[in-house]
């Protein structure tokens, strides 16, 4: 029998038990949409993430921290002086990076932590976590939504923000007027740092040497961009060089000069010499007791930001490349791939056993036909195929439906999310993907399926007797 | 094709719970290209044991089976399927045509095995339900037949791929006697134009008609002169 015969025949056998074969094929569909959802999701979540690593470089990056047992990519807490026996991520340590094969740079990061809040334009103040500061070197970079980055020919007085800062002072949709536009940050009363008035001591007993309790200091920056707040971008961002000065310590010091000053004045004098005491506004830059807080290395390509991860753990500083935490963020997306996937297969290894029944039924019946079949000149194998491909055919057909039916449900989800991709300004959509390979794998694997639950109850049509099929009543 | 059958000392035993069944007992015969052969008996005797013997359905025990040089007993399955769809056609008592095809999907079953193209099956088909005087009744399905026209239906699946033999089983058995006569009419017709004809029958005046009457009783075979 051809092959195009087989196949027609075994559809037209299908067709004369229509409900019993659209019920085999419902438990297939239940499978096939399962497992279709379940690849298309998984595929699309990595693809999604993968994509948005690649086009901002981001798996080039080998992310280095002064805790050497860094294991998380974005963890931007070490450093600082919170770890005094750990090696400070100074500018020497820098350049010795730099220096090691396949990284072609590294910028460094710092934020300042004594500011609360932004003001802009009078509204109310939005508090303010950190201000970020990283070298403008193109490693790390803003997703910038309107305006520019920050560059490397800024030195003060700019910032970009994010755009739900924008949002709150009221220029969604338009977030262009913002550019230009001055904005205040405002300190905590202990910021010691740029722009803050620091009061000489006076000779009162206990007065302290830095600002006075309950005095804040007001920066002013003009904002030169907004960045997408969905992203990793840093929330306010500045010139480093200008969040360098921010953790600048300024006190009155006694110096050397001003004790001989002190002294001077008392020189001559025969009775009690009571001298006013003589202060200095010494500047400290905190960057040599502390560091910068983090450092991101870049390797040539994302195959070497393994290595490079490995040799910048070998200056005694912790390194972390993007690889583990991708991992991470698509732990979610396997777990529900793990369920979606046991809920699949369970609906399919129930879809057998449904197409092991329908076709053990269809022999029953249809035993006297086989005898007539066997009589007319059908070999084994003829009758084996033509009941395998029946079964195949339940399988294929579940296949098709349930890719169709998983199509649609990933084309509802994908409107779904694009909504909410849009809302957040994220330049992306339709991150659930269904490709081509996936419709045919999960065409090709219910076909399987079903072929394989055929296979018992073909091979016992092909044994029956043909003088007791045709006796068959 | 014309082709000769012989059997030699065919034996063939059923097992029925503890006791055996002799359905064919030391049966030896040789069927001529184009004989005309009644095969008579009671029920039970093992008449329709030879003809599935003959038909490549069954298998002997012990002996042989020649048919054209072919030993069936020895024949593997896609000889004996080759065989049975090239120079056997069979008809059966109760008709055995699949109710939900038509009179000429039923007639193309023997074509489709033989691999036979859409076109020529579908007119070699309507040829041989022409040739039964069915050719205005072939979109009908079994159950818009008569019993007569079914039979003539079954006889036409019979003579699709050209056979040299041709094996009815009680052929006239659930017809009113007219139509069992009609039925005789067109199978003594192929008979005339070369083809061996085997009837299994318990009617005397159907196998009255027959070049040779086999009677068999308890497996073994007697030859009765007309």
């Amino acid at each position: 029998m051809r092959a195009i015969d087989l196949i027609t025949t075994a559809l037209r056998n299908l067709q004369r038990q229509k409900l019993r074969s659209i019920l085999t094929i419902f438990a297939v569909v239940i499978g096939a949409t399962s497992v279709t959802i379940m690849l298309a999701l998984v595929t699309g979540a990595k693809g999604f993430f993968i994509s948005q690593f690649s086009a901002n470089g981001t798996l080039q990056q080998v992310a280095v921290s002064s805790k050497t047992d860094l294991t998380k990519f974005n963890d931007n807490s070490g450093g600082g002086n919170s770890c005094d026996s750990c090696v400070k991520l100074s500018d020497d340590l820098v350049n010795k990076i730099k220096a090691l094969p396949h990284v072609t740079g590294v910028a460094r990061r710092l934020s300042a932590g004594a500011f609360e809040a932004i003001i802009y334009n009078g509204t109310p103040k939005l508090s303010l976590n950190q201000i970020v500061g990283y070298d403008a070197n193109g490693i790390l970079t803003n997703t910038m939504l309107v305006g520019r980055d920050i560059s490397s020919n800024d030195t003060t007085g700019v910032v970009t923000v994010t755009s739900d800062y924008a949002d709150k002072w009221g220029f969604k949709g338009h977030y262009g007027d913002l550019i230009g536009q001055p904005v205040q940050l405002l300190s905590r009363t202990w910021y010691q740092g740029v722009g803050a008035v620091i009061t000489p001591p006076s000779n009162q007993p206990g007065d302290h040497n830095g600002p006075r309790a309950g005095t804040s200091t007001t920066l002013t920056a003009t904002v030169v961009g907004v960045s997408d707040a969905t992203s990793q971008s840093a929330s306010v961002r500045a010139p480093l060089a200008w969040v360098r000065q921010m953790n600048e310590q300024q006190m009155y010091q006694q110096t050397d000069a001003d004790r001989q000053a002190q002294q001077a004045e008392c020189q001559g004098s025969h009775g009690p010499c009571n001298p006013q005491p003589h202060f200095t506004l010494v500047v400290t830059d905190m960057l040599a007791t502390n560091g910068y807080d983090a450092l991101t290395a870049k390797a040539a390509t994302p195959a070497n930001a393994a290595a490079v991860a490995a040799s910048i753990r070998k200056l005694g500083v912790g390194a972390a490349d993007a690889e583990s935490f991708i991992q991470a963020q698509l732990q979610i997306f396997n777990i529900i791939s793990l369920v979606l996937g046991g809920i699949g297969g369970i609906a399919l290894a129930v879809a057998a056993i449904g197409v092991v029944n329908t076709m053990v039924m269809a022999i029953l019946e249809r035993t006297r036909e086989i005898g007539v079949m066997r009589a007319c000149g059908a070999t084994r194998a003829t009758i084996r195929r033509l009941f395998t491909i029946e079964a195949g055919l339940l399988g294929c057909l579940g296949g098709v439906v349930g890719v169709a039916a998983g199509y649609g449900l990933t084309y509802v989800a994908n409107i779904l999310i694009n909504r909410q991709l849009l809302a957040g300004s994220v330049q992306a959509k339709n991150i659930i993907g269904l490709p081509l390979w996936l419709i045919a794998a999960v065409i090709g694997a219910t076909t399987i399926i079903g072929m394989l639950a055929g296979l018992y109850p073909a091979f016992r049509a092909a044994r029956l007797n043909p003088v007791e099929a045709l006796r068959y009543e | 094709m014309s082709v000769s059958v012989e059997l030699n000392h065919v034996t063939r035993t059923y097992r029925m719970g503890d006791e055996t069944l002799h359905a064919l007992d030391d049966v030896s015969l040789t069927i001529t290209p184009g004989e005309f052969i009644a095969i008579t008996g009671p029920s039970g005797s093992g008449k329709s044991t030879l003809a599935n013997i003959i038909g490549g359905l069954d298998m002997p025990d012990s002996g042989s089976v020649t048919v054209d040089g072919l030993n069936l007993a020895q024949a593997h399955d896609r000889q004996l399927s080759a065989y049975r769809n090239q120079a056997i056609g069979f008809v059966f008592q109760s008709f055995n045509l699949q109710p939900n095809a038509t009179a000429l999907e039923n007639v193309m079953l023997p074509l489709t095995l033989a691999r036979m193209h859409a076109g020529p099956r579908r007119a070699r088909a309507k040829e041989c339900l022409e040739a039964v005087g069915l050719g205005e009744r072939l979109r009908h399905r079994p159950t818009e037949l008569s019993g007569g026209q079914r039979q003539r239906v079954a006889i036409a699946r019979a003579l699709a791929n050209k056979p040299s033999i041709i094996i009815a089983d009680e052929p006239t058995g659930n017809l009113d006697s007219e139509r069992g006569g009609e039925i005789m009419k067109v199978l003594k017709r192929l008979n005339a134009d070369g083809i061996t004809l085997i009837i299994i029958t318990h009617d005397l005046t159907v196998a009255a008609m027959a070049d040779r009457i086999l009677h068999i009783k308890d497996g073994r075979l007697t030859e009765r002169t007309k």
